[in-house]
């Protein structure tokens, strides 16, 4: 008791000796001991980090759900490249990103994890760099198509089919609400934005068919006839065999014609107009040929 | 039955300055009797509802695009040459016809429209013949900046800067005699770069697509006479035919034609033109003006001329251009055509806003600078007693220097 007082009796001079200006005043003191009230328990890291860091990631247009199962992208070229990737043998994840991200302003892009000793993991992977990437860092050997045919092939793919691909989702009014979903309400919540982003991807859509056909407007009806005549030269090319010019494995051509065949098809896409995907229902080796690679390399059923 | 294909005209010594029209013009003329059909150079794509040459008009039909024009043939006369084709066959001549007209016209683009001096010496004089008077302005600027478009793809199309040939030679890099500080300038050493052409810059890139486009279509040929079969020639190989004579044109730099004749598989597809020219072709180089069953194209109207001109001239308005290309042509058509009315209105308000910021400005320059009308202020001469009270002599001596005066003034001084 007597320590206890003594104690009691000095604290206030020891106080008032440093006291002065900078001490904080009893009852306020007081009040701060309560604080913090309550201590919440640290967030989760977002839902897109992953824990695997080590692995090459490839920037695509995705959703952050499908980017996590490693899901197919909605977006043709990133879907070829996600594709063929796979077909490589390739270990990488996918992270949902937009033309913004991209240091050569197109998706996809893919990073390599950095490591201080090798310079080249510090610089982006752009797409046209990809298939070298793929084919050197694979497990698996892909095929290379020898004959010269397919660059005629190609551009069937390139042009007819992309043109009717292009109609379809950006400029067909009935499959707006589609549009809207996939690529301009993610970006904005603000109607003004987005409606200034929708033009823009219509103008660029536009400019970007009547580039390819020469003509000075846009005629739908040709553009779905020339994607089913497109359909129907891919099938014929096919024919009876697995994949594509008759190798034994898929190869980048393959993956090509999967990125368009797939999103045509896919489900989980609500089309309105469903003039593209008739046209490619009449041709069910085409059909077939891309239920081959989503139930072989993602495990899911057409 | 008469058919009417109307096509872009003469030019370049051949019966069309386009791969497509060429195409065209050579496989009716191969298919149909001389008697039976017609050629009109039009020149305007307008004149089809597809804005597309070539066009076929048939029974009040059109059809626009070479394959288009072979299929609606095929269909109409019952022994076409693609009759006995195979599934197989069809599949390659579609596959071929997408990749001519893609990445062909990407080269035929840069060889005559993009290179500058092709395009100042060759192909714009060419159009300038075809075209009417006022069009010659509006047209090929247009038909260029497409072309240009198509190269892009290739990398190639930051060539197409305007280059004056003029200019080139009066370069002021090399001619600068004085610096500024006076000492005699060294004329500049034009460095490798500087002094290669455009088109020599970009022949390292242009060899290999040509090299590839070569190859691909001998890919198919392979060893046989014609591209899909030996013994008669289908739709694709008069195609490919079209394509191949324009890549062949001279030009002032002819680099394509000189990759046709260095590497392998563009020698055998010389040799083809050669096989084409000996029997499916049968228009002779020399006489296009009267091998073929040319008809005059019906003169356009004066009103119809300057009508197109405004047209031109407004297409080229920075802003406005856009929307008045958009709802000139419509933009949209078919049974999709639900956006026509926005479009309409996007254009008008455009060309209400474009013709307000003009007139603002017109209003804006004749208005006087702000305010009231301008007054001059002008120094007025003091009246002062001097020299000049005294007529004309006195005038001349008053306006003398004041400085020579003042040797009087200080031998005033000097007696204080």
């Amino acid at each position: 008791m007597s320590v206890d007082s003594k104690q009691s009796a000095a604290a206030p001079k020891a106080t008032a000796k440093a006291s002065d200006w900078f001490t904080i005043p009893a009852p306020l003191r007081r009040l701060f001991k309560h604080f913090p009230l309550l201590v919440y328990p640290a967030n989760e890291l977002p839902f897109r980090t992953l824990p695997n860091r080590e692995l090459p990631t490839l920037y695509v247009f995705s959703t952050d759900q499908d980017a996590l199962q490693g899901l197919p992208s909605f977006n043709p070229s990133c879907l070829k490249w996600q594709t063929f990737l796979k077909l490589a043998g390739a270990e990488f994840r996918i992270i949902p990103s937009t033309n913004h991200a991209s240091p050569n302003g197109a998706l996809p892009f893919l990073i390599r994890p950095s490591s201080a000793s090798d310079a080249d993991s510090q610089t982006p992977v752009p797409s046209n760099k990809l298939e070298k990437y793929a084919r050197g860092n694979g497990s698996t050997q892909v095929p290379e198509v020898s004959s010269l045919r397919l660059e005629a092939y190609q551009s069937l793919l390139d042009h007819r089919i992309r043109n009717a691909w292009l109609y379809s989702l950006y400029l067909n009014p009935k499959d707006t609400a589609l549009l809207f979903d996939l690529y301009i309400n993610p970006t904005s919540s603000t109607q003004v934005v987005r409606n200034t982003i929708w033009h823009q991807l219509q103008h660029a859509a536009e400019s970007e068919i009547l580039k390819s056909t020469g003509a000075p407007a846009v005629n739908p009806p040709a553009l779905y006839k020339g994607a089913e005549e497109a359909f129907e030269a891919l099938a014929t090319v096919l024919g009876g065999e697995a994949w594509f010019f008759g190798n034994l494995n898929p190869g980048l051509f393959d993956a090509t014609v999967f990125a368009y065949t797939h999103l045509v098809l896919d489900e989980k896409l609500s089309w309105q107009d469903s003039r593209l995907r008739d046209a490619l229902m009449n041709y069910p080796s085409l059909v077939e040929h891309r239920d081959r690679i989503l139930a072989r390399y993602w495990g899911l059923q057409g | 039955m008469v058919l009417e294909l109307h096509v872009w005209g003469p030019a370049l010594e051949l019966p069309s300055i386009d791969p497509d029209c060429l195409a065209a013009l050579s496989y009716i003329d191969h298919t149909v009797a001389r008697e039976d059909w017609t050629l009109m150079p039009s020149n305007d794509p307008a004149i089809s509802p597809d804005n597309i040459l070539p066009a076929l008009r048939h029974n009040g039909t059109w059809t626009s695009g070479y394959l288009n024009i072979v299929s609606y043939l095929t269909r109409y006369t019952a022994n076409s040459i693609d009759n006995d084709a195979t599934q197989s066959q069809r599949a390659d001549t579609l596959a071929y016809a997408s990749y001519l007209t893609s990445r062909g016209a990407a080269l035929i683009a840069f060889s005559l429209y993009v290179s500058p001096s092709a395009w100042a010496n060759l192909t714009r004089p060419a159009y300038s013949t075809l075209l009417p008077f006022p069009l010659t302005w509006t047209v090929p600027p247009g038909l260029r900046a497409a072309a240009i478009a198509k190269t892009e793809h290739l990398g190639l199309h930051q060539l197409a800067a305007d280059v004056n040939p003029e200019d080139g030679k009066s370069d002021p890099k090399t001619t600068g005699p004085v610096t500024s500080t006076g000492f005699l300038r060294l004329p500049k050493r034009p460095g490798v770069t500087e002094i290669m052409q455009p088109e020599q810059v970009a022949a390292i890139r242009l060899q290999s697509l040509a090299d590839d486009f070569f190859s691909v279509l001998e890919e198919l040929r392979g060893p046989k006479r014609y591209f899909l079969s030996n013994d008669k020639p289908s739709s694709l190989d008069f195609l490919v035919f079209g394509y191949l004579k324009l890549i062949q044109v001279k030009t002032p730099h002819p680099f394509l034609s000189k990759c046709m004749k260095k590497s392998a598989a563009g020698t055998r597809l010389l040799r083809f033109l050669e096989i084409m020219h000996e029997g499916p072709i049968r228009w002779q180089p020399g006489k296009v003006d009267t091998d073929l069953p040319w008809i005059a194209p019906t003169p356009r109207g004066l009103l119809e001329i300057t009508g197109k001109f405004g047209g031109g001239v407004v297409e080229s308005v920075p802003g406005v251009g856009e929307a008045w290309k958009k709802y000139w042509r419509g933009a949209m058509k078919g049974e999709d055509g639900a956006q026509d009315s926005t479009q309409l209105i996007y254009a008008a308000g455009s060309a209400l806003i474009g013709v307000a910021v003009l007139g603002a400005m017109v209003l804006f320059r004749s208005l006087p600078p702000f305010g009231e009308s301008i007054h001059r202020f002008d120094a007025h001469k003091p009246e002062r007693a001097g020299l000049h009270q005294f007529g004309d002599i006195g005038t001349i001596f008053d306006n003398l220097p004041d400085d020579l005066e003042t040797p009087a003034k200080p031998s005033k001084r000097t007696t204080l």
